[in-house]
């Protein structure tokens, strides 16, 4: 994907503001979306960097690694690809062998903190600059991700906007030890604080990998089985899209399209959903996995190229994607 | 029941009673598919039975030592080639690393050894435990729920093992009091597990912080991680025990042939219980690793469930007789573990990692079988 743009064009759009520091969300017209910045002279040449990453098996994830593995290369680096397929003990054997392997940087994908955390400060301790995607620690010098404060901010108030502040919200919780589903549900929390006519149906659910849209869409329809009535429940939430995607089907199957489903990620299945008209799809937060990827890449470049006063987050913009724009989004990010 | 005579290694395979004949010809049978036939007709024929029976013993014992030097030829080819290829695998921390990342399916896999080893290795009629990674799951979630909870290392631990052994006691009265397949009902036990261990997580990671945790998780003597010395103990204070005193044979009796090892005297249902039981156990002393290996809990266990059933049985290809074995379990481990850790100093992908694991495993398989043929 990034290779389509000329480096030509990506040095525009790298200072149309698609780059390093800018927590800004783009409005609704964004430009530059999913447009690769440019890596100028930046270089990894003789550099070996280990791209590891807790799984590939959805379209943020893929699209992040593929993205980090092109822009390695690009640099006339040599990626070392290690994809711990979701499980957490490949995960953390993968870490521990950098440690004795030695490659010249590790980019770190995602991840539980808990578990990759230890790894992640010995990598450090024995003089491996460590950087991350979507997975801030005080052990890397600089995470890429998207502003998750500003976008579950943003996602939350979509959702008590369109279910006019109050009603049953549904929300799928299960990933409360990934630092980046944790900011998004607290922002969700702190928005619905001030709609105190808005709650959050206890128990919370929990969402699953694998089988995250089976599952989502076995929960769900249970719950609907137990909110028979229209207007029982007003909204479905969730920390990424695959739940949503699952619970938004299992919507449709039921006929119950008066309820409202949110989530993040923008994976094309789901905006497609939020576009159309139909789909009981309310919102998603659209972020830009290969330009979060290309931006760690150019960090650890940026690093070694002697620029040690990385900022400890790189934001990538993102846009909320509603009933509204969700076709001028899909253009933006070439999934139109 | 009264004490009665007792077979010896010695006895079974110079196979000098007829009894240990019919076990050795029942075991051939089983285990050497091929064979069968030629068993069955010196059965039928028995006043044959002396002579060739030896011959065809020591022919046996010949072939099966092939079959296993083909695999274990082509084990040390694969790791010569990453020696070579990538000279930090020979590393002590290196291979430190190997195994201390091999520790929890190790575990695992020793169990089910033991389980294999009683219980015959017939598929679907013998000895199996498919419950093992649910209670490595069970106890990693109640060893991580009570740490949180704010118990101490011994509680912790306690209730980790106590977990494992109620699963084998479990696993053990399904199978020898209600008489259910072993397949069926560690089956059943497993799903009991997976669900028990989502009551306690809520299906989400635990984390879990404690001197016993710092210290597993450590590194002992000559850089060498303490889960890989602790994977290293028990293989061969198992192994010790199967060897130095008579469990082990009475076992292999008992999972050759449970008639005749009855008839000698062998209480083949404790035994059996036995090894589900330490199965059960090891389950929980592998809960107790992983948490250790992971500084928590988290969900993905039952995923460990194909590469158990898988190791144990890739153990037999480097086994000498073909038989599930401890040192056999030890090194397919080991072997598995190496892969791993070669192809990423080979910065091979991940993607490509998996299929060439699994050719390699099926050559080695191949390699084990086609010795044995051509001898």
């Amino acid at each position: 994907m990034a290779d389509a743009f000329s480096s030509l064009s990506r040095r525009g759009l790298f200072h149309a503001g698609v780059a390093l520091g800018t927590a800004a969300l783009l409005p609704g017209a964004a430009q530059a979306a999913e447009a690769a910045p440019a890596a100028g002279t930046l270089s990894l040449k003789g550099k070996t960097i280990a791209i590891s990453v807790a799984g590939t098996d959805h379209f943020f994830d893929l699209k992040a690694y593929q993205a980090q593995v092109e822009t390695v290369k690009e640099l006339g680096g040599t990626p070392i690809g290690l994809d711990a397929g979701r499980s957490d003990k490949a995960l953390v054997s993968q870490l521990q062998t950098l440690v004795t392997q030695k490659p010249d940087a590790v980019i770190q994908t995602l991840g539980t903190l808990t578990v990759v955390d230890p790894w992640l400060k010995k990598l450090r301790q024995a003089g491996i600059p460590v950087f991350s995607v979507d997975l801030p620690s005080a052990n890397v010098i600089n995470t890429a991700t998207s502003d998750n404060f500003s976008l579950g901010a943003q996602l939350a108030l979509q959702l008590v906007s369109d279910i006019n502040g109050r009603g049953n919200i549904v929300a799928f919780n299960g990933f409360s030890g990934v630092p980046v589903c944790e900011i998004r549900y607290t922002q969700l929390r702190t928005v619905l604080k001030y709609y105190p006519e808005a709650k959050i149906i206890q128990p919370e659910l929990r969402d699953v990998i694998p089988n995250t849209v089976q599952d989502a869409y076995a929960q769900i329809t249970a719950l609907l089985a137990k909110y028979p009535e229209p207007g029982s429940i007003a909204a479905i939430w969730s920390a990424w899209d695959i739940p949503q995607l699952g619970a938004t089907q299992a919507l449709i199957a039921a006929g119950r399209t008066e309820i409202r489903t949110y989530g993040v990620d923008g994976t094309p299945e789901v905006l497609a959903l939020v576009k159309d008209p139909k789909a009981p799809a309310g919102a998603v937060a659209a972020q830009q996995p290969s330009v979060i990827g290309r931006t760690a890449v150019l960090n650890v470049a940026r690093y070694f190229a002697g620029e040690t006063n990385l900022p400890s987050q790189t934001f990538v913009p993102a846009i909320i994607a509603n009933k509204a724009n969700a076709g001028e989004v899909q253009r933006q990010l070439g999934q139109a | 029941m009264p004490p009665r005579a007792v077979p010896d290694r010695v006895a079974i395979e110079r196979g000098s009673k007829p009894l240990f004949q019919r076990a050795l010809l029942r075991r051939t049978g089983v285990r050497f598919g091929g064979e069968r036939s030629s068993a069955l007709t010196v059965l039928a024929a028995p006043d044959l039975a002396a002579p060739p029976v030896s011959r065809i013993a020591r022919a046996i014992r010949v072939t099966a030592g092939l079959r296993g030097a083909g695999g274990l030829l082509l084990i040390l080819a694969v790791l010569a080639v990453f020696a070579v290829r990538a000279p930090s695998f020979l590393d002590p921390a290196n291979l430190g690393l190997i195994l201390s990342q091999s520790a929890v399916l190790g575990i695992l896999s020793l169990g089910l050894t033991l389980v294999l080893i009683t219980g015959g290795t017939d598929v679907i009629a013998g000895g199996i435990d498919l419950s093992l990674a649910g209670t490595l799951g069970l106890s990693a979630a109640v060893f991580a729920g009570l740490n949180q909870a704010g118990f101490g290392d011994p509680a912790c631990a306690a209730a980790a093992l106590g977990t494992g052994l109620a699963v084998g006691l479990v696993n053990a009265g399904a199978i020898l009091l209600l008489r259910i397949p072993p397949l069926l009902a560690t089956l059943a036990v497993m799903n009991i597990c997976a669900g028990l261990e989502l009551v306690v997580t809520e299906n989400s990671t635990i984390p879990a912080a404690s001197p016993l945790i710092d210290a597993l998780g450590g590194t002992g003597p000559l850089d060498i991680p303490v889960l890989g010395y602790l994977l290293l103990a028990l293989a061969l204070g198992l192994a010790a025990l199967l060897r130095v005193t008579p469990l082990g044979l009475r076992a292999e009796a008992v999972g050759g042939h449970p008639a005749a090892a009855r008839a000698a005297g062998i209480a083949t249902g404790r035994y059996v219980a036995g090894s589900y039981i330490a199965s059960g156990l090891l389950g929980g002393v592998a809960g107790i690793v992983s948490v250790a290996f992971l500084n928590g809990a988290t969900g993905g266990s039952s995923e460990m469930l194909l590469p158990v059933v898988a190791t144990a049985f890739l153990g037999f290809m480097v086994s000498r007789r073909f038989v599930p074995t401890i040192t056999g379990t030890l090194l397919a481990t080991l072997f598995l573990g190496s892969l791993t850790n070669g192809f990423q100093l080979l910065h091979v992908s991940t993607y490509w990692v998996n299929g060439i694991e699994g050719a390699l495993i099926l050559a080695v398989v191949g390699a084990g079988r086609v010795r044995g043929r051509a001898a």
